[in-house]
Order: C-alpha cells, then sequence, then structure tokens
C-alpha cells in the first residue's frame, strides 16, 4: 500500500479513537503499532516522566514482557533520557558506534542482544515543556529520513493529545492529573497481568494476550477492566484464556 | 524537600507527624495531613500539621464525601483551587458542612501504587487560587516517598546524605515485573495487593535479595513463597 494511503488510514483511525471515549493504554499501544509500520521500524514504545522525571514505559508496539523491560532501561541511559533532557530529537544512532557502547553499555548491549542497531527518539512536547519521549528501534541500520522524522513526531504529539484527552473517572481536572493516571493506569495493567497468570497457570504475556483480547472483543476499556479485576467486581471466569490462539 | 524526605525516614510515630509540619512550611501550605485507608475500619487520619488540616479531614471522611475520598477511591489527584466555587451536587453534605471552615481551597495527592490504594496526603490552604506546578511536584514528591513508607516496612536502611535510598526503593517499586510478582502473590497466598506486596517485600529483605531480583524468579516461577511467614518478615506496615 503506498503510504499516502496507509497515512490517510492511519489519520482516520486516530481521529475516531480521539472522538470517542477511548483507552489512553490501548490507544498508545496501537499508535505504536501504526508508527512501527508506517516508519518500517522494528519496534516502538512510549514513555512518559514521573514526577521525579524518570522515564516509565506506557505503552509498546509489543507488550512481550521481553521488549517493555528493555524500554525499562532507558530510564536511566540511551537517548531518550537526553531527548527528554534537552527537548530535541536524538535520530539516527548506530547503536553499534564505540561512542554509543561506551556511554550506555547496559542499553546498548540488551539492544543489540534484541537484534536493534539504530534507534531514535522524539520528544512529547507539551507547550514548551518535554513530559516523556519516542521511542523507535531498527534492526536495519537505514537511516530515517527527514519525513520520516517529522512523521514520527507527529506521532509523538499524536500521543501527548491522547494522554491530556483521556477521560478519568474522576475527571481529573489537571495536566498532571492526566499524566499520573496514566502512570497509575499501566501499574494496574501489570498487576492485572500478575493475577491472571496466576488464576490461569499461564504467562504473565499469555494471560495479558487473552485479557486484552477479551477487551477488545467486547469493547471495554483495558484500564477500567484491570481496576474491576483487582477490585473483585469481574469474575474472571467470564474471559477465554485457552491456550489455543494465546500467541500474539 | 530534602530535608522533609528525612523527616519520613525517622523511625516511630513522630516520623509522619514531623514530615506533616515541615512539609506545610516546605510547600507553602497552611495545612498538611495524611489519612491512610485501614483494612477495616475505613480512612483514618493518621498525621496533620495543624488544626486546620485536621478539622477538614475529619469533616469529609465523617461524612464519606469530598476531594479526600473521591481521591483515595479512584486513585487519582483531586484539586479543589476555591472549595467555594465548587458545583454544590458535587459534594452535597460538605458543601452545607464547610461554609463555615476556614479552609478555602484544598489539594489531594493520592498514596499507592496502581491498583493498591493506601491514602491521601492533603494540602489545604486558607485563600483560594491553584497551586503552582513546582509545589504540586514537591507534593507528589512527597506521596510518593509516603507511599513507599506505607508499603515499605522493613526496607534495610542505609546511611546515604542524599535522597538515593529513598529514590532507589521508590524507583524499584515501578518496575512492571515487582507489580506482575505482586498480582501472582496474591492469588497465591489469597491476599489483598497491598499485603502481598509487602509480603514480597519481607522476603527480599529477609533474603538480602533486592525485591526486583525476587519479582523476576516469582514471575519465571522459579520461586513460591511459603503460605506460613518465614520469621523473617516485618510486621505489617507500621501505621503509626
Amino acid at each position: 500500500m503506498p503510504r499516502e494511503q496507509q497515512l490517510s488510514q492511519v489519520f482516520v483511525e486516530i481521529a475516531d479513537s480521539l472522538i470517542d471515549d477511548f483507552d489512553v493504554i490501548d490507544f498508545l499501544q496501537q499508535l505504536s503499532v501504526r508508527c512501527m509500520e508506517l516508519l518500517d521500524v522494528a519496534a516502538v514504545g512510549i514513555l512518559l516522566a514521573d514526577e521525579h522525571g524518570i522515564l516509565r514505559v506506557l505503552a509498546a508496539s509489543d507488550e512481550r514482557t521481553r521488549l517493555l523491560e528493555f524500554f525499562a532501561t532507558q530510564h536511566d541511559q540511551g537517548p531518550c533520557v537526553e531527548c527528554f533532557q534537552s527537548g530535541q530529537p536524538r535520530t539516527n544512532i548506530d547503536l553499534t558506534a564505540s561512542r554509543i557502547t561506551d556511554d550506555w553499555p547496559q542499553f546498548a548491549t540488551q539492544a543489540q542482544d534484541i537484534g536493534f542497531v539504530a534507534t531514535n527518539a522524539l520528544p512529547l512536547r507539551l507547550r514548551g515543556r518535554i513530559i516523556g519521549a519516542l521511542s523507535l528501534f531498527q534492526t536495519d541500520p537505514a537511516p530515517l529520513s527527514y519525513q520520516d522524522v517529522s512523521l514520527a513526531q507527529a506521532m509523538a504529539d499524536i500521543a501527548t493529545i491522547a494522554i491530556l484527552q483521556q477521560r478519568t473517572l474522576a475527571q481529573s481536572e489537571t495536566e498532571r492529573g492526566q499524566l499520573q493516571y496514566a502512570l497509575t493506569s499501566r501499574i494496574v495493567l501489570e498487576q492485572v497481568k500478575g493475577i491472571l497468570a496466576e488464576r490461569w497457570q499461564l504467562s504473565v504475556d499469555d494471560a495479558f494476550a487473552a485479557f486484552r483480547r477479551y477487551a477488545r472483543n467486547h469493547n471495554l476499556k483495558l484500564a477500567a477492566l484491570a481496576r474491576d479485576i483487582t477490585d473483585g467486581t469481574f469474575d474472571t471466569d467470564a474471559i477465554p484464556h485457552g491456550v489455543a490462539g494465546t500467541a500474539m | 524537600m530534602a530535608n522533609v524526605l528525612r523527616r519520613l525516614r525517622d523511625d516511630g510515630p513522630g516520623g509522619i507527624a514531623h514530615a506533616m509540619t515541615a512539609g506545610a512550611v516546605a510547600l507553602g501550605v497552611d495545612g498538611l495531613a495524611v489519612s491512610l485507608l485501614m483494612e477495616d475500619s475505613g480512612i483514618e487520619l493518621v498525621a496533620c500539621s495543624d488544626e486546620s488540616a485536621q478539622t477538614f479531614e475529619d469533616l469529609q471522611f465523617t461524612l464519606g464525601e469530598g476531594p479526600g475520598p473521591d481521591t483515595v477511591r479512584a486513585g487519582i489527584m483531586v484539586w479543589v483551587p476555591d472549595l467555594a466555587g465548587v458545583r454544590p451536587d458535587r459534594w452535597p453534605a460538605l458543601a452545607m458542612e464547610s461554609a463555615g471552615l476556614a479552609v478555602r481551597a484544598v489539594f489531594c495527592f493520592p498514596i499507592g501504587l496502581g491498583a493498591i490504594r493506601v491514602g491521601v496526603l492533603t494540602a489545604v490552604r486558607r485563600t483560594p487560587g491553584p497551586l503552582s506546578s513546582g509545589q504540586a511536584d514537591d507534593a507528589l514528591v512527597l506521596a510518593r516517598a509516603l507511599t513507599a513508607r506505607c508499603l515499605g516496612g522493613g526496607e534495610p536502611r542505609r546511611q546515604d546524605p542524599d535522597d538515593r535510598v529513598s529514590r532507589d526503593s521508590a524507583h524499584e517499586l515501578q518496575q512492571a515485573v515487582v507489580h506482575q510478582a505482586t498480582g501472582m502473590i496474591s492469588v497465591q497466598l489469597s491476599l489483598s495487593l497491598p499485603q502481598a506486596l509487602l509480603r514480597l517485600r519481607g522476603h527480599a529483605y529477609g533474603s538480602g535479595r533486592t525485591i526486583t531480583d525476587i519479582s523476576r524468579e516469582i514471575v519465571a516461577r522459579r520461586l513460591r513463597l511459603d503460605p506460613n511467614t518465614d520469621g523473617t518478615e516485618p510486621a505489617v506496615a507500621d501505621k503509626d
């Protein structure tokens, strides 16, 4: 499919989601997948800073724990931290270059173990403030073009808008409340992964896949369903979780 | 604020109370209070800096409505920069009762971790108006430190002149694998999420390993905590 057509499809999809009552984590996860497809990169993550200014993973193109944990290593090293601190994009970084492996040994080693050879970080901007970063990884060293980088920045801006647009349970009046609520929702999801994995005797990744499939099929918001599960007000036996078809 | 956080690490029931008094000064508000959700008796005021904060906390938790109860229920911050400007139907009983109080602005910050709701930090002022973003950041940092204190009984206490300790432990409490392990333990041992997290921390403390390490073992099903307390665990969080 030509990129223009791809882009207009993604645009319609995003607009549809944002006017609706959407789940911010699920939206950002799907945005990460679209970003990965449009830019032809291997993995995309969205990180949001907490009150200490430490970057936390909100969503990624692939929810498997290994990748989430890799994105989480970027809280103290890597281009996302630099991008977050400076507010400037850090693009086309060669992960095999000695300067990178010297500066960020843990990050560079883990990235290479997964097979990533290049990375990019774009700021999530909110009126002159930087609230997080969009993180892209490539298994192919071909640099992103100027147009690619502009598109990635647009996706980062959409992520910011979505985080501020989410409808929270208590309709928090403040932007800071919105950011905090998004981070809290992510933690609840992880707690629910553990609960379901143990109830169903599955891996946390398989348990989450079944949970998300159920939520999407029934038009339920991940965060709301997760909260009902932790409160004990939702019977998790209602969620099909047989091993068949749980592979993502 | 670093000073306030250090007071929080003081042992004994005075730690939180002193942090409230010092915290109110550091934040530039008239009163600061901490109320915690108790397993069987609902929300209770645990410490406060002055009478204005105490009166307001008592009122909203007696009535069961207001920014504090909303914060605990939803796990989200609720800010009321001008109590007089709130629609009466939002908290009808509170609207009737609060007219005579000195408090004009209330800012509530959740204490907790994901679905684990521990309580609420409340800042009050006698004059209406918003918090500055610096004040809001400081209050959030204080709420996070209170979370670590309430959920972290028995944490090894190291000597460190700056705030590395609280920051490190607060960071560990943010790892995805720790949340996943907490969820698993709650099912394995039929515990609430906060109790499961305390067991996890207790085990880490008793075995001298990090909570992240232990969590990985649990999520990989290489380790299962004994349903009978192994004796190395600290008592459930001191509520002062």
